[in-house]
């Protein structure tokens, strides 16, 4: 096992491809958990389609009219995921007390022009499919660079801004009150959400991105008592999910997106059984006493 | 120095069409405990977010200590209680100490971290309200009334000169009502802290409030609790509706209390 380990890290592309794994399943609770308690969890799900939109979209310029052939699809993607992250939040404004209105749009719109433009640009054939269900080993050293930049740019944003996050989480219109910049702190904090998606797509792929972000969360909200716990154990989840299920992947030749997104089911499946169990022992004890 | 902790003058208020708030004028003195009534629907708490510029009168003033409430720099000095307050995710996870913390948050701002001196803060602000042993656990794991007074410690805890508290018994026993009434003189006496509550519940504030507010869309009367006991069966019927007996008989054991 251990040397299977250390011969799959003698490869460069490995190593890149689990670095990039290890800063993506850092980011996506830290932003992730305050996307499920302010109940839009949602919007990873819409803008990851959205990025598909995105990259389809290069897909397309580069096949049909040559153009932005030097610049890789992801890019195009993140463009439109940030793009579509500022529209969340318009739209969220907008209809105060449906907060969730905008994302069913942006996530049939996302997926439709997705779709069209794939078909427009030669159909789904391999390099597709690693757009959809991820190719972490495909992941380029300048790509790499882009990842480690939005993973220290959004660590580095939750850090700083965790007071006025956790605020506006709890309880916005208390918040505002307050005196918390509350319209420039959840702009900023949309687009690290479309910056947050579109580095994970090449981690897992547009149709599993969304639940690296919301299952390490979901897991953590079952047994944390306080909001620093629940960070805590939702970044350990979701790392212990990317490395079994990358290393998984590798021994047992499996598609890594699909491994990771696997691992941390099983996780969530694990730590609601361990739930049950605890309780009913306790309440055994409580009827023997 | 003698600037009123409120003043409004002739506030009118709508949300659509329809006027919910026409020519409110009042003041409130600093150090004054006031208590605002009036049947659901009546305003109070569109007046609450009135003076906490939640929302924007149509026409007339808003004051608090002296400033126009669209300038008030220091946000701090007001504290509040939502009517809502306690209608948050029960899922969520943070404690009581975590929750409490928060409301220092917007003061500190941007690149302060908490200190040790306002973490000391937060205990003493928990400690003040009586939840002391359940600081560390978890909000919605708490009962109803237990959770209404950690959101009163989140008011407190950054020191507020007013404290605006809009139906905290609503959901909480009677026991924990007094106790909060305790709580809320206490406050008063000891901080010179100015109070607004709002409650529909006349019969225990008027042991407590200095002056009464009775409000159905206008400003139906504003006095001493002794004015108030005067015309109380007037001013009550013109409020709550004629021959509104279950409201007399309160009232009528309010008064013993009173005299
Ligand atoms: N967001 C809103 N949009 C439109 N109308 C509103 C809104 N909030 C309140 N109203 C209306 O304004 C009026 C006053 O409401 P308000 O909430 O101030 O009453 P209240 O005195 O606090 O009642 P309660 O005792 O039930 O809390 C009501 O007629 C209500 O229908
Ligand atoms: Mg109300």
């Amino acid at each position: 096992m251990l040397r299977e380990i250390a011969e799959m890290l003698q490869f460069e592309f490995m190593q890149r491809a689990l670095i990039a794994g290890v800063i993506v399943g850092f980011i996506c609770p830290l932003i992730g958990i305050f996307l499920v308690v302010r109940r839009l969890s949602l919007i990873a799900e819409a803008l990851s389609h959205v990025s598909l939109s995105g990259v389809a979209t290069g897909l397309f310029l580069q096949k049909e009219w040559g153009w932005l052939v030097g610049i890789h699809p992801v890019y195009v993607g993140m463009l439109f995921s940030v793009i579509g992250s500022l529209f969340v939040e318009k739209m969220r404004k907008l209809y105060h007390s449906y907060q969730e209105l905008a994302l069913p749009i942006l996530l049939s719109g996302g997926m439709g022009i997705g779709v069209v433009l794939i078909s427009a640009a030669g159909g789904f054939n391999a390099d597709v499919a690693g757009y959809l269900f991820g190719s972490i080993v495909a992941v380029k050293e300048e790509q790499l660079t882009t990842v480690a930049m939005i993973g220290i740019m959004v660590s580095l944003f939750v850090f700083v801004f965790y007071k006025q996050l956790f605020s506006l989480s709890f309880d916005e219109e208390n918040a505002i009150l307050t005196g918390i910049p509350h319209r420039v702190v959840n702009l900023v904090f949309i687009v690290m959400v479309g910056l947050v998606i579109s580095s994970a797509i090449q981690v897992v792929g547009i149709l599993l991105v969304s639940s690296l972000i919301t299952l390490p969360v979901a897991v953590s909200l079952q047994i944390a008592n306080s909001f620093r716990q629940a960070i805590i154990y939702a970044i350990i989840f979701a790392e212990i999910a990317v490395l079994i299920g990358f290393f998984a992947a590798y021994s047992l030749n499996l598609a890594s997106g699909g491994a990771i997104v696997l691992v941390s089911v099983l996780i969530w499946l694990m730590v609601v059984m361990f739930k049950r169990i605890r309780l009913i022992f306790n309440r055994k004890g409580f009827r023997r006493e | 120095m003698s600037q009123p902790a409120i003043r409004l003058e002739d506030v009118s208020f709508a949300y659509e069409k329809e006027k919910v708030l026409e020519d409110i004028s009042l003041t409130v003195d600093r150090g004054e405990f006031l208590g605002i009534i009036g049947p659901n629907g009546s305003g109070k708490s569109t007046l609450v977010k009135l003076i906490l510029h939640l929302l924007k009168p149509q026409k007339g003033k808003i004051e608090v200590f002296g400033e126009s409430i669209e300038f008030l720099k220091d946000r701090s000095v007001i504290g509040y209680v939502s009517q809502k307050a306690n209608t948050f995710q029960r899922g969520f996870p943070a404690t009581v100490r975590e929750v409490v913390a928060s409301g220092l948050y917007g003061k500190l701002g941007l690149f302060r971290w908490m200190r040790k001196q306002d973490w000391e803060k937060v205990d003493q602000a928990i400690e003040q309200v009586g939840l002391t042993s359940l600081a560390h656990r978890n909000m919605g794991k708490l009962s109803g009334g237990q959770q209404q007074r950690a959101f009163i410690a989140r008011a407190l805890v950054s020191d507020p000169q007013l404290l605006i508290l809009d139906e905290p018994t609503v959901g909480v026993d009677a026991k924990s009502q007094e106790q909060l009434y305790e709580l809320l003189t206490h406050l008063h006496q000891q901080k010179q802290l100015t109070l607004l509550l709002v409650t529909h519940d006349i019969y225990s504030i008027l042991s407590v409030v200095d002056r009464m507010a009775c409000l159905n869309k206008r400003l139906l009367f504003y006095g001493t609790i002794d004015e108030f006991a005067k015309h109380d069966q007037e001013i009550l019927s013109q409020l709550f509706g004629e021959g509104h007996g279950t409201l007399s008989i309160t009232l009528s054991k309010g008064q013993k209390q009173l005299v």
